[in-house]
């Protein structure tokens, strides 16, 4: 299947029923697939007037208990910003997709790694964090999209897949999981479902007094503190031993890097990978680990460097880090990788290095 | 197992048409490849107003290369993911002359182009294929493929006029999934009374086939639209092996 119709179809499988979207390329193929898929089971697909609109349409879903997502690609994501604070804020649990193409403004329809520093860091308001996956694969896809509602639900928190152009737009084989075996949605004692024989519900991000704003932000921030130290996901490609470069890189572009490393250790070179696959939380401590075994660290990246921020940051000074970027859906070949760790290893030993980014 | 040649192909104009992802762009690029190693003047356009990745105006390098006139928005708009639609192509249809391929965008959205060339069209010189992949979504049964052929014929308004099995699974596939593939095409091509023109085996899969053949044509297929770490993988191994001739580390 192509990535942006696996990922369409793996909502289906986890049970939601509820998909609220505005076309864009490169991801307008999951609503043009929802569009006739989820009528046969039932759901729902409502194209908003906006992105702003839709995000608000999570919002009112998820507040009436219902599973929700959506997807977008980076430009209309710049629009759901306000919206993820909001739904941060009233601890509302949906899914937003991003695939991502090149920017800033309109930029073009190619794959990019741009939304780095807007996915992670927050492109809305106030102290909130989305918990960020990004796959390198339709499977991936699938898996990660299908985890993504268990886990927003599980810190009633917006779960954000960071994917790009190219895996929304590149067909692999996939197979999808046993509907049984997806944990069935949490109750939401919370929702506004009518009220019935019990208290009003009330779902808001207004908290006017001092102690209670603060009370949420603390409440908000132990969800972060336990997604630091229970979410972290990675993949680790022959970084386990002493290596000369350590290459960080995630998803398209940590697929191209995993071949140049098999290239470069078929030659003899001892050279490793670390694939973040939660980039918020992000794995600081595998990070810093890795970089121990190695003399320099390479991040590689589709954007002229903002992944690199969060590798300077768990690396603390301790190797050299190194960074090289395309832009503009210009996607490096393995080759190219390569030859960028080659330049490093060809440096005289005892002769200082430089820490810092080139691009 | 009897391989698909050149002769076969009878008609002047060929148009590819099929759902989204059931690989059109990939077999037309064959299909030209193969026509233009033993023809000259082989045209082919993109027309693909679907799809914004893997058009043939990507392999439009490696066509030219074999001869072939290509066909499609130039410059900033190559990469544009806008309805456009070039003059030269109903001249091309029009022109009574050369060998000429049309790629079509999937789905009957795609093949709505096709409606504004339907009167330039000239019935005998045009064989309307679609490229049938079973194991996408909406075209894996015999009835939904036939739906998929007939709102492909109601938005083009023109008649399909032969089939290409196209039923693959990437790297994964096997003889019996092409064997699967065919099976249900020969359904379809029953149902509709539509003749099958070929079907495509990967190179690699065909070097090591196992059990029966394909009964119709087989059409040896090279991929050509690859994500970059497969594409390059290759090159990428080709050109170390140029620069120094062995594998051995290089520092």
């Amino acid at each position: 299947m192509k990535g942006n119709e696996a990922i369409g179809e793996a909502a289906v499988c986890a049970g939601c029923l509820n998909y609220f979207a505005y076309p864009i390329t490169p991801q307008s193929e999951v609503a043009e697939y929802l569009s006739r898929r989820l009528p046969e089971v039932g759901g729902t697909f409502l194209q908003g007037e906006s992105e702003v609109a839709v995000s608000y349409m999570l919002f009112g879903a998820s507040a009436a208990g219902e599973r929700v997502f959506t997807t977008s690609s980076s430009p209309g994501i710049s629009l759901m910003a306000e919206g993820m604070s909001y739904l941060s804020g009233a601890q509302l649990p949906v899914v937003i997709v991003n695939i991502v193409r090149g920017g800033p403004g309109l930029g073009g329809i190619l794959p990019a790694q741009s939304d780095y520093m807007q996915a992670v860091k927050g492109a809305g308001h106030g102290d909130y964090h989305v918990l960020v996956l990004a796959p390198a694969g339709v499977q991936e896809a699938v898996d990660l999209t299908i985890d993504a509602f268990t886990l927003a639900e599980r810190y009633s928190n917006p779960v954000l897949i960071l994917g790009d152009g190219m895996i929304g737009q590149m067909m692999e084989p996939v197979e999808f999981p046993d509907p049984e075996t997806i944990p069935p949605p949490q109750p939401r004692p919370w929702a506004t479902t009518g009220m019935k024989d019990r208290r009003q519900n009330l779902i808001r991000s207004l908290f006017l007094s001092p102690d209670s704003l603060e009370y949420n932000n603390m409440h908000l921030r132990a969800k972060y503190d336990a997604m630091e130290r229970d979410e972290v996901r990675y993949e680790s490609y022959h970084a386990e031993r002493k290596m000369d470069v350590l290459i960080v890189a995630y998803g398209t572009m940590a697929r191209i890097c995993k071949t140049a490393v098999d290239v470069l250790r078929e030659q003899g070179l001892k050279v490793g990978l670390v694939r973040p696959i939660s980039l918020y939380p992000y794995p600081m401590q595998v990070v810093h680990e890795a970089a121990q075994k190695a003399k320099d660290v390479l991040v590689v990246e589709l954007s002229t460097g903002q992944m690199v921020e969060d590798v300077h940051h768990a690396v603390a000074g301790s190797r050299p880090v190194h960074f090289f970027g395309k832009t503009g859906g210009n996607i490096p070949p393995p080759d190219r990788i390569a030859d960028e760790v080659r330049k490093l290893l060809v440096k005289k030993p005892g002769k200082s290095r430089k820490t810092g980014r080139k691009s | 197992m009897k391989h698909y040649t050149p002769a076969m192909a009878r008609s002047r104009v060929t148009v590819f048409t099929g759902n989204f992802g059931s690989g059109k762009t990939e077999v037309a690029v064959n299909f030209t490849l193969l026509l233009a190693a033993q023809e000259t003047g082989v045209r082919i356009a993109d027309l693909d107003i679907v799809n914004p990745y893997f058009r043939c105006r990507e392999a439009s390098g490696l066509m030219e290369k074999a001869g072939v006139e290509v066909i499609a928005p130039a410059g900033g708009w190559k990469h544009a993911d806008l309805p456009i639609i070039l003059p030269q192509i109903k001249g091309m249809v029009e022109s009574k002359q050369n060998r000429t391929v049309l790629d079509v965008g999937g789905d009957p959205v795609g093949a709505r182009i096709l409606g504004s060339l339907a009167g330039s069209f000239v019935e005998d010189e045009l064989d309307l294929i679609v490229v049938l992949n079973g194991n996408r979504p909406f075209t894996d049964t015999v009835d939904g493929a036939c739906k998929m052929i007939e709102d492909i014929q109601e938005a083009s308004r023109l008649s399909v006029t032969g089939l290409v099995g196209n039923t693959h699974l990437m790297e994964s596939t096997t003889s019996d999934v092409i064997r699967k593939g065919e099976d249900l095409l020969l359904e379809v091509s029953g149902k509709l009374g539509l003749p099958v023109r070929f079907v495509t085996v990967g190179k690699g899969l065909l070097a090591g086939w196992s059990g029966s053949p394909p009964r119709a044509p087989v059409l040896a297929l090279t991929r050509h639209m690859m994500p970059p770490w497969i594409e390059s993988e290759k090159q990428g191994s080709e050109v170390f092996k140029n620069r120094d001739g062995s594998t051995a580390a290089r520092r």
